[in-house]
């Protein structure tokens, strides 16, 4: 009997004539239009979330209830606790732009696979850092309470609240309030942000183990 | 760019044009993702373009860019909604061409082929274009012992679809 992909061989190499025929001008046009592949999402996706958390973070500092001021002893702890933070955070867009720089469609399948994601999980470690630093920005707080009573109390409301409660059990409430606060938080955050990088990568994931399968 | 790269590029490309449509044939089920695709595999070929210096056949540069786009960077999309399926269209099998038995394998085995995973398809699609096994291995960045064990699979597979 004859190998049916043979069969299937001669078959397909007369079939061109039945293939659709573009003309010049249709080719043309579409060498303007943009792309909507999965590296283009990448990118964007990552830029976002790359610049998103810094955006926060300024507009929470930047405001006059979390200046510098308020914070007592903790100030200088707090100004090395950014410097280092956005040390990190360049190195992650340093990292980013290596690794995106090396995609390229002219790799072969499973190289050009491995380099996406490999660019992909550079910002996945950079969203669990920045997951990190959302419960470090809440715990230096549940800290800060305890090493000066004037950072509590500079917060809105809670001055006049001592007046009546115990300040001892508004602080208790505090570090409740934050801990819950920030953990919430940040499994929120992580939720959105691994459904969607789940998403995107769901069908370039299954052919790559595909491809490394064959090399087992 | 310029005028002329552009001129030679979209030349080159309606001439190889079959084999972008044959690669949008094996991954898509209807003519508007058919188009969908072809446009991807088309903006890519042109931003790789420039890389392409001519040391290799325009038609063998074009397999694997149309094939990394099928494969790794197309993403389905939204809007595409599911018309008639068109296969038939593309692979009309013409009765007064083959005697039946064979014009129903054939048709067996193109609705087999487009049931197999993207890599399966490709390894099938390269053969299918009579690519020996160390192109087809380097396209997909697999060794060529692998290449050869993994079509014997898909050749076992399909002829269990056809003779059950």
């Amino acid at each position: 009997m004859m190998d049916e992909l043979d069969l299937l061989k001669k078959d397909w190499q007369t079939k061109e004539g039945n293939l659709p025929k573009l003309s010049y001008d249709e080719i043309h046009k579409m060498t303007w239009k943009k792309s909507s592949s999965i590296v283009k999402w990448i990118l964007i996706i990552s830029v976002l979330e790359l610049v998103l958390p810094n955006l926060l973070v300024l507009l929470f500092v930047g405001t006059d209830d979390w200046s510098n001021n308020d914070l007592g002893l903790m100030a200088n702890y707090y100004l090395g606790f950014n410097i280092l933070y956005y040390a990190i955070v360049l190195y992650f867009i340093y990292q980013f732009y290596r690794r995106y720089k090396e995609i390229s469609v002219l790799d072969n399948s499973k190289n050009l696979m491995r380099k996406i994601i490999k660019t992909r999980k550079t910002v996945k470690h950079y969203v669990i850092f920045c997951l990190a630093m959302i419960l470090v920005f809440f715990a230096f707080f549940i800290v800060s309470f305890y090493v000066d009573d004037n950072i509590l109390l500079s917060i809105e409301g809670i001055a006049e609240k001592a007046e009546k409660v115990p300040l001892e059990k508004i602080k208790y409430a505090a570090v409740w309030v934050f801990a819950l606060g920030g953990i919430a938080f940040a499994v929120f955050m992580g939720g959105v942000y691994f459904l969607l990088y789940g998403l995107l990568l769901r069908k370039l994931k299954v052919n790559y183990s595909e491809l490394k399968r064959l090399e087992v | 760019m310029n005028k002329q790269l552009e001129h030679q590029f979209v030349t080159e490309l309606e001439n190889n044009q079959n084999i972008v449509h044959k690669v949008c044939t094996l991954y898509t089920n209807n003519r508007d993702a058919h188009n969908d695709l072809f446009q991807e595999i088309t903006i890519q070929l042109w931003k790789a373009y420039p890389k392409f210096r001519g040391d290799s056949k325009f038609s063998t540069w074009m397999y694997r860019v149309a094939l990394n786009t099928a494969i790794t960077l197309y993403r389905k999309s939204k809007r595409r909604i599911q018309t008639q399926d068109y296969d038939s269209v593309i692979f009309k099998i013409k009765a007064d061409e083959y005697d039946e038995t064979e014009e129903q394998q054939l048709k067996l085995m193109y609705k087999a082929v487009k049931q197999l995973n993207d890599i399966d398809k490709a390894l099938v699609f390269l053969y299918l274009e009579d690519k020996n096994y160390a192109e087809i291995s380097e396209t997909l960045g697999i060794s060529e012992v692998n290449a050869r064990v993994k079509m014997n699979r898909i050749k076992t597979k399909l002829r269990t679809i056809l003779n059950p």
